[in-house]
């Protein structure tokens, strides 16, 4: 490695240098105020378009941050993290179809269903390295696709869950009111987020840190490597059914798609797209997706070709996420900065 | 689940040579796929997200070419050395530059490739559903064999499936070129400190993964219909192959694609909504039991 | 005190370590030296639990932990720096120095406190002082110079306070003037620790004048214990050692 090139790498650490206790008032702060700003919109704005993309980048950024535990904080790259995003929708849906408890409920039983079965797939699954992994993973969610497609009678097979999610008022949140179900999905968002960055700086997210540089090393630190790779697995499946749940209460409903594989590669596309090397790269991918999306199936049928060629200027263009190249483009004004 | 109609074809003749003719079909054109998906990954150490294009791009060079000439020899050749030439700028133009990069960089130029192709295929030939037909010389009285119904062309697909792996197989062991091509998978450094092109090399074997895929293709032309995006579910049962049969072995895509057809065709009968499913459940036990795939080398 | 008892490892047929009893009293500093290929990184893999050793016992304060797994025999007490510096390239020395006391600690898996925990900062501190790296705190491993990787890695091992501190070739790929500097610092930590010190070694020179004991491997087996003199004077290890791979070097 040259001079050049470490100097480069200095400034693909997440939080640098030691943190102090303001830094983390100061992340409940920031998460504050953009939950203020985010909540406050509707006053400004009647768009319903608006408020309905910022749901859906709550869903997607809920994700796709969950999946950069993982890629870009652990070097666990997953093929397959979606099938906790469709597990999410549909088992939200599901319980709420059936069962007709109360959200919160169904919620928090999405999520410890989200656990078992994460952990049981990442028992398998974190054995294995690198590309062997990441085929594994997607095996797994091409499973879970089939068995939504083939079990009809109880998910509804590629018709999806239709005939709506109850959405019951719970404490005077009614999540059939739109306003409401949009504030709901921004405070996840933002709980979600607030979430991981907690892990990302916690002793943990330095040991996945450590795994991820030199996984042989951690271990003759003491680490168990394999325990600390399940539990970020099943922790980043957590969030990412989260995802999956704001996916369902925003549609009313679960389609084989959410549980496809190109879920997954939407993930990682968002990942490259934002960049791995911050926390919120994948949330700024997020919303350059998104938007990428929206604009260009409104100007063209022939969209492929348009998200084809603004990926290849990122592959081979930048040939880093947008906020990695920010972040480095700092650093070395900083470094020419200190030099003179 | 349906599992007596399973039970009953295992023990009927006409229905079994039925099903593994077409377990045969599904595996001979998986196998071409796959082992240009394979071999790529052998030299390259890159994993062609996009070779289901390659696929695309040979059924949809042989219609045209069957349409403008008639000939379903032509045919074939213009989806293979069609796809020849496109692999060739592919690799030299774009895949050339993600050497040595992240490999999530390599997937991604791949994928916007996936999505360009399609595009590109719904353009020139339209988004609806296209068929090639079967040509004249094909249209003859299907063979009997035991009770069972082989249309002659799939004898013809199995054969010309069968002779390339023989002569790739044979190729890659006995000749020169072969022999550079598996020095440069085992140590490229050493290739080029020979004084032999590299690049030259990656062009080639990209070239001949999609000659191989878009053969597949042109033979698939007259027993699919053809539409854009009809390489990806190819793609990833290609994919599969490979993986099963261990990443970079030419056998083991061969034996990976035939166990992998069989699978389909019968499966479809006992496992109807869940054949899928068969093939995935597969790849999730061989990858926990031998993570390098059946005839794949441990990693060192 | 740490005792090899008949401990043997074999790589389809090759006896990389070959029935080898040994003795490490506790804050002894032995060298360990051979030709390539003389079993002496499989001896410290076995010990460590890189390997799993096909017979023999390690003890550790009487405990066995031959077979034992990595993570668990580190727990022991028996830490270990590497050949080719094994450091996590993306971290700060500082965060380097303070995620492992974690680990030593078993805080590694906390999630609900901010990193770095309050109760690893002294210890982490401590070993920067102690391998002079304080200076160097918020530099990124991988900007690290060579030798100062080396350190870092030391002082992963070190920070974990372990009873028997295990260098693999402390000085490889360094230049004549920073291997004794950097011998002398392993022999000031072993001075100002009181800790068990085994490290393996090429540079002759640099044998003789630190180790007051030195082991010899031979294809797996013990060729020689002793001090330098007895080395020295030992005709077998002139014959087989000295006499191969000091001559090829000299020459």
């Amino acid at each position: 490695m040259t001079e050049l090139e470490a100097g480069r790498a200095e400034t693909l650490v997440p939080g640098r240098g030691v943190t102090t206790v303001w830094e983390r008032y100061r992340d409940i702060l920031i998460a504050l105020i953009a939950f203020a700003v985010l909540a406050s919109l509707p006053l400004f704005t009647g768009s319903k378009a608006l408020l309905d993309f910022v749901i859906r980048c709550s869903a997607y950024g809920l994700f796709a941050t969950s999946l950069n535990l993982l890629v870009g904080y652990t070097g666990l790259t997953s093929f397959g993290h979606g099938m906790f995003f469709g597990l999410g929708a549909y088992s939200f849906g599901l319980i709420m179809q059936r069962l007709g408890v109360p959200i919160p409920i169904a919620f928090v039983a999405t999520l410890a269903i989200t656990a078992v079965v994460a952990a049981v797939i990442g028992a398998i699954c974190v054995r294995l390295k690198e590309i062997y992994f990441a085929f594994v993973t997607l095996a797994f969610q091409m499973l879970i696709h089939s068995t939504i497609l083939s079990w009809a009678s109880f998910t509804g097979g590629d018709q999806g869950l239709r005939g709506g999610i109850p959405r019951p008022v719970f404490l005077g949140v009614d999540l059939s009111n739109h306003i409401h179900l949009y504030v709901a999905s921004c405070a996840l968002l933002i709980l979600g987020l607030l979430a991981m960055r907690q892990i990302a700086q916690s002793p943990f997210g330095y040991t996945l840190r450590m795994i991820r540089d030199n996984a042989a090393r951690a271990s003759f630190l003491g680490i168990d490597v394999w325990r600390a790779k399940l539990t970020i697995f099943v922790l980043a499946a957590l969030f990412a059914s989260m995802g999956g749940m704001v996916m369902a209460l925003f549609v009313s409903g679960a389609y084989p798609e959410f549980a496809y594989w190109t879920i997954s590669g939407e993930g990682i596309f968002i990942n490259m797209l934002g960049g791995v090397s911050t926390f919120l790269g994948p949330m700024v991918g997020t919303v350059l997706l998104l938007l990428l999306n929206d604009t260009v199936t409104r100007f063209t049928e022939y969209h492929g070709i348009v998200l084809g060629i603004v990926i290849l200027f990122f592959a081979l263009g930048l040939r880093k996420g947008l906020l990695d190249f920010v972040a480095e483009w700092f650093a070395h004004r900083r470094e020419a900065g200190e030099g003179r | 689940m349906d599992l007596d109609a399973l039970a009953g074809c295992l023990s009927s003749s006409a229905c079994l040579v039925t099903q593994t003719t077409s377990g045969l079909i599904i595996g001979m054109l998986l196998f071409l796929v796959a082992v240009g998906l394979t071999l790529i990954f052998g030299v390259l150490k890159v994993v062609n997200f996009s070779h289901g294009a390659f696929y695309m791009f040979g059924a949809y060079f042989a219609m045209t070419a069957y349409q403008l000439t008639g000939s379903f020899a032509l045919a074939m050749l213009c989806g293979a050395a069609g796809t020849a030439i496109l692999g060739l700028i592919f690799e030299r133009v774009f895949m050339s530059r993600v050497y040595g990069a992240d490999v999530l960089m390599q997937l991604l130029v791949c994928y916007a490739f996936v999505l360009i192709f399609d595009d590109v295929v719904r353009i020139i030939w339209g988004p609806e559903f296209r068929s090639m037909g079967m040509p004249a010389a094909f249209q003859v009285m299907p063979l009997f064999i035991a009770g069972g119904v082989v249309p002659p062309y799939y004898l013809l697909l199995i054969g010309v499936a069968l002779a390339a792996a023989v002569v790739l197989g044979i190729g890659l062991s006995r000749s020169r070129i072969g022999k550079v091509i598996r020095a440069a998978a085992h140590n490229p450094g050493m290739v080029s400190a020979l004084g032999i092109n590299t690049g030259l090399i990656y062009g080639g074997v990209f070239a001949l993964g999609g000659m191989l895929a878009g053969l597949a293709g042109a033979l698939a032309a007259p027993v699919r219909s053809l539409t854009p995006g009809m390489g990806f579910s190819v793609l990833i049962e290609s994919f599969i192959v490979t993986v099963i049969g261990g990443m970079g072995s030419i056998l083991g895509a061969l034996i990976g694609a035939l166990l992998l057809g069989l699978i389909r065709s019968f499966g479809s009968l006992g496992f109807p909504l869940f054949t899928e499913g068969l093939m995935y459940l597969f790849m999730v036990i061989v990858l926990v039991s031998k993570p390098t795939g059946l005839f794949g080398k441990e990693a060192a | 005190m740490l005792q090899i008892r008949n401990l043997a490892k074999s790589f389809g047929g090759v006896k990389a370590t070959n029935d080898v009893t040994l003795d490490f009293p506790d804050g002894s500093l032995t060298a360990v030296i051979g030709p390539n290929g003389a079993g002496k990184s499989t001896f410290f893999n076995l010990i460590t639990g890189a390997l799993r050793p096909d017979a023999g016992q390690v003890l550790l304060d009487g405990v066995d932990l031959a077979g034992r797994s990595p993570p668990e025999i580190v727990r022991h007490g028996i830490g270990r720096a590497f050949q080719v510096a094994s450091i996590f390239r993306s971290l700060t020395v500082q965060e380097t120095m303070l995620a492992a006391v974690s680990a030593d600690q078993r805080t590694s898996a906390v999630l609900h406190k901010r990193f770095p925990l309050p109760e690893t900062r002294d210890r982490a501190e401590h070993v920067m002082e102690l391998l002079g790296l304080a200076g160097k705190r918020n530099r990124t491993a991988a900007t690290l110079s060579h030798g100062d990787q080396k350190l870092l890695d030391i002082a992963l091992a070190l920070v974990l306070e372990p009873k028997v501190l295990l260098l693999d070739e402390p000085t490889a790929g360094m230049g004549p003037e920073e291997r004794w500097r950097m011998i002398d610092k392993v022999r000031e930590l072993w001075e100002s620790q009181k800790i068990t010190v085994v490290f393996i070694e090429h540079d002759m020179d640099i044998v003789f004048k630190i180790a007051p004991k030195i082991v010899v491997l031979c294809y797996g087996r013990i060729l020689a214990t002793g001090t330098p003199d007895e080395i020295r004077n030992n005709s077998a290890v002139i014959e087989a050692y000295l006499g191969t791979e000091h001559a090829g070097a000299a020459a």
